[in-house]
């Protein structure tokens, strides 16, 4: 059966047409063609198709599409302004946690919406945040970095 | 040049492609849409070993949606491979592992292709399975390869089998020395079969043109070789297949096809197209990925040494069993590896090593990260400790003894030209506090060292193109998986021309028009395309210098480039613009290109008259395992490397923290579970658990300078030797901690209390 989704995508009212089975990844990135959002293991297990969904960081990949209706998204094309990155996205790029870059556009989202709960994130803050994200490529180390240097901005504190 | 004279080399500017990347309009593999495109899918062997008895195919080709399906029966019958060419894209007459192709469909959506795959009927004759290596070469074992001989170097009355390759090290009269020795040591290590899981699913892409000719897009690391592989399954010639690179999320040594017999899907799709009259493009599902694309293979080792009182290494002798997988891959290359650096990176008079790379019914073994290196160094490295436990010597102090110096030779190496294997220990061993540090109950502190060598093999080009503005263009034959073309390459045209790193662009690969290369594979990517860009850069700027010259009335010699200004030395008010002599060149040489390329002939006679300048690292952990869980948690990891002069220090170290994360999580959980029927029991990713930002130490890294490299300005490459001591640094800690050596990898929870529980310490 195919649905009509009418959604709001980073403040922009969207529509599209959808299975019932269809995942909201494969509707953001086959129908919407919001490619940013990466696929990977569509199990939930990676983080890689993290998207902001309501206010709260979630895998696009083990949720519907019919569950946009209504909803308000967030994705990784919605954080800058214009040509000025958002201060998360600065600080991937300055602290050189972007190898692959893969991981990045989830990352970028799991770390916006901790920091906008928080711009004091702790140790272990940060580890929850991120702990359904994997990076295969940094290690973590620059990935961490970034998320002190993006909070300090945002603080004002660098 | 001097490091003072450096402006861009050695610093860390943002990468090449960054912006794209973290606004989410990086273009990866995934992300292709071919105008009209079909969905290719791949039917896979549901049996390890069996004979194909029939296949038919009519009841998936009348699905409305269908538009084609192939079988081995479609595609020329030519066998690939890198060692042996043992392999079809489609499996004729035998499939040899779970995951092997044997169809494939172009349908008109994912879901009808899937529902194609369910209707082709297959009948199999099982056949039974070789699982381990060391089994399968036995009589008794089943045959894997009927028609493949076994390598001449063994003897035909050796009752083996199953055997690819076989590799020695054989130093000296190891017998005698080690009946000689004071103390003998002889142990045996295993490690199992992980998968590198980049996060980007492997595709393909294909299309026929009208002209005849398959355009291919792949996010593989070896574009030229794909081409190789793709026109002669095919039967197409070279200059008929052009093969375009998307960007690579990950890859690992993974994706490398092209250079071993791994997945194929490049020409499976290229057929598909073909067939279809129409563009097709293949998506992996991550599960399909796992039981059906190349790995870091397993390797069982003997390992037996013998050592004088005082600690000096006299001999040692060993076995090695590396799984070659279904076909011979990338194994026969990492099994000889695995042989060499079983002897270690240590003095070693005597040596005496066989190893062999076994057919087994499982998935093709890769290049992936350090081939056969990582599994040689938890033998050795752990090995080291053993020793030294049964000599009552520290295993610092015993490793220093037994360090070569400039000159020495080692297994496999005839000649070290700088050796900082003692530098790297001493740091390690003062950053981790060694013998300082007060470690509470079940705490141990654990040391493990590595070398890797930029591995033999072709050269690659580079050219440099100087744009009418001054702004450079550069191609190489090398792709973008997070390593050197968006990092080091651009700061050393840079650097060379004059201009800001920001100037300069580095094109993704495309056959048609980049310089060959050999793949982005082996610690190489600084060695043959940072060479040849650098070389290519210094031809540009000899051209521009020659145009510029009669214009300043000033000798080449004596101008040089600064912010894009052509100058004379110490006469800067004589200038002219670089976009000025770049346009006019139109006038005169037609464009500024420069050519340059890595010549391999000349870097192996180098190393043969002053002696190989390869890296060292030595890695040393401090971890506390929980007796009730058998849980170990990483509580300091630090890891200290020469990579001679880094180009872009930040990239180094993430080449480095990332590699050790990937050995990192071999050593505490990852492993490609298999059952007795050669089933993978833990294909996705809520199974084949890696490390997450939870189990991870912040790896400390220090960089050791003073042992430049035989790349540009010194470099070495950097991205697989922090793969190799990472498993015994932390097995070492282990038995610092607990007494208990566990020889068998994963360190995993189960198997650490099994083995707490078998010495009753648990």
């Amino acid at each position: 059966m195919s649905l009509t989704i009418n959604t709001t995508i980073n403040g922009k009212s969207v529509s599209g047409s959808a299975e019932t089975s269809t995942s909201l990844l494969d509707f953001l990135r086959d129908t919407l063609e919001y490619k940013g959002t990466k696929l990977c293991c569509n199990t939930g297990e990676c983080g890689a198709c993290t998207i902001i969904y309501n206010g709260m960081p979630i895998n696009s990949c083990v949720t519907m599409a019919a569950d946009a209706i209504g909803a308000e998204i967030t994705t990784i094309e919605g954080l800058a302004d214009g040509d000025k990155l958002h201060p998360v996205q600065q600080a991937f790029i300055d602290t050189g946690a972007v190898q692959c870059g893969y991981c990045t556009p989830g990352y970028i989202i799991s770390v916006k919406a901790l920091l906008d709960r928080t711009t004091k994130p702790t140790a272990e803050d940060i580890e929850e945040a991120v702990s359904g994200n994997i990076c295969r490529c940094t290690g973590y180390n620059k990935i961490v970095d970034a998320i002190h240097l993006a909070a300090d901005r945002i603080a004002g504190r660098a | 040049m001097a490091k003072a004279e450096f402006k861009i080399i050695g610093t860390s500017p943002a990468r090449m492609g960054g912006v794209e990347r973290v606004v989410g309009k990086g273009v990866y593999g995934i992300d292709l849409m071919l105008k009209d495109q079909l969905h290719g899918a791949i039917l896979r062997s549901q049996y390890a070993h069996a004979k194909v008895v029939s296949i038919d195919t009519s009841e998936a080709k009348k699905i409305p949606g269908v538009h084609t399906v192939v079988t081995a029966a479609d595609a020329p019958n030519v066998r690939f491979g890198r060692s042996y060419f043992d392999r079809h894209i489609l499996a004729r007459d035998k499939v040899r592992f779970m995951g092997d192709p044997v169809a494939a469909v172009a349908a008109e959506s994912p879901a009808i292709a899937k529902q194609a795959l369910k209707k082709i009927k297959v009948v199999y004759e099982p056949l039974p399975v070789a699982i381990d290596p060391e089994e399968a070469t036995k009589p008794e074992a089943p045959t894997l390869h009927e028609d493949m001989p076994l390598p001449k170097s063994i003897p035909a009355d050796a009752k083996l089998k199953n055997i690819c390759g076989h590799a020695v090290a054989h130093v000296g009269d190891a017998e005698k020395a080690m009946a000689e020795a004071d103390v003998v040591v002889e142990e045996v290590y295993e490690t199992k079969m992980i998968h590198p899981q980049y996060l980007e699913p492997r595709i393909a892409a294909a299309q026929m043109e009208p002209n005849g000719r398959l355009t291919v897009w792949a996010n593989a690391q070896a574009p030229f070789p794909v081409r190789q592989e793709t026109a002669k399954t095919l039967g197409l010639s070279l200059n008929n297949v052009r093969v375009i690179s998307a960007g690579l999320g990950g890859g690992f040594g993974g994706k490398g096809s092209g250079i071993t017999s791994g997945a194929a899907i490049e020409p499976i799709c290229g057929l598909l197209a073909i067939k279809a009259k129409r563009p097709v493009m293949i998506v992996l599902d991550k599960a399909e990925e796992t039981i059906s694309t190349t790995i870091r293979a397993g390797a069982k080792m003997y390992i037996k040494t013998g050592v004088k009182k005082d600690g000096t290494i006299v001999a040692r002798t060993g076995k090695v069993f590396y799984d070659a997988g279904g076909y011979s891959g990338f194994g026969v290359q990492a099994g000889g590896r695995c042989t060499n650096m079983l002897g270690g990176w240590y003095l070693m008079p005597n040596c005496h090593i066989d190893g062999y790379t076994v057919y087994t019914n499982k998935q093709v073994c890769g290049p992936v990260r350090g081939p056969g290196g990582p599994q040689a160094a938890f033998a050795v490295e752990s090995h080291m400790d053993s020793i030294a436990a049964k000599l009552g010597m520290d295993p610092v102090e015993f490793r220093l003894k037994n360090t070569p110096k400039p000159g020495d030779k080692i297994v496999g190496v005839p000649k070290l030209r700088d050796v900082s294997l003692g530098e790297t220990i001493r740091i390690a061993k003062e950053k981790i506090g060694w013998g300082k540090v007060k470690l509470e109950k079940n705490q141990g502190v654990g040391i493990a060292t590595g070398s890797w060598i930029e591995s033999a093999g072709p050269g690659g080009g580079a050219i440099v193109k100087v744009n009418e503005d001054g702004s450079v263009t550069v191609h190489i034959g090398k792709i973008d998986m997070g390593t050197i073309p968006g990092f080091g390459i651009p700061m050393i045209v840079a650097e060379e021309l004059g201009v800001p790193v920001e100037d300069v662009t580095v094109v993704n690969v495309d056959t048609d028009a980049s310089p060959w290369d050999a793949g982005t594979v082996g610690s190489r990517g600084i060695l043959v395309s940072g060479t040849a860009s650098r070389l290519a850069a210094i031809d540009a700027r000899n051209q521009i210098f020659k145009m510029a010259a009669s214009q300043l009335e000033a000798s080449p010699d004596d101008l040089e480039i600064v912010d894009k200004q052509i100058r004379v030395k110490g006469t800067p008010a004589k200038a002219v613009a670089l976009a000025t002599i770049a346009t006019n060149a139109h006038n005169v040489i037609g464009e500024v290109i420069g050519r340059g390329y890595f010549d391999n002939v000349a870097a192996v006679a180098e190393e043969k008259q002053h002696g190989s300048s390869q890296p060292f690292t030595a890695h040393a952990c401090i971890v506390e395992v929980n007796p009730d869980t058998g849980n170990v948690k990483i509580l300091k990891y630090v890891a200290v490397h020469d990579i001679g002069q880094p180009i872009h220090k930040a990239a180094v170290e993430g080449q480095i923290e990332g590699a050790a994360a990937m050995s990192i999580g071999q050593a505490l959980c990852e492993q490609v579970v298999f059952d007795t029927n050669g089933r993978t029991m833990n294909p996705s990713f809520v199974d084949y658990l890696m490390p997450t930002i939870n189990m991870m130490p912040r790896i400390e890294t220090t960089l050791v300078s003073g042992y430049p490299g035989a790349g540009p300005y010194g470099a070495k490459g950097a991205g697989e030797i922090a793969c190799v001591p990472p498993m015994a640094a932390i097995a070492n800690a282990i038995y610092n901690a607990t007494g208990v050596r566990i020889k068998t990898l994963p360190l995993s929870p189960e198997n650490v209390l099994r083995a707490l529980k078998e010495a009753g310490k648990a």
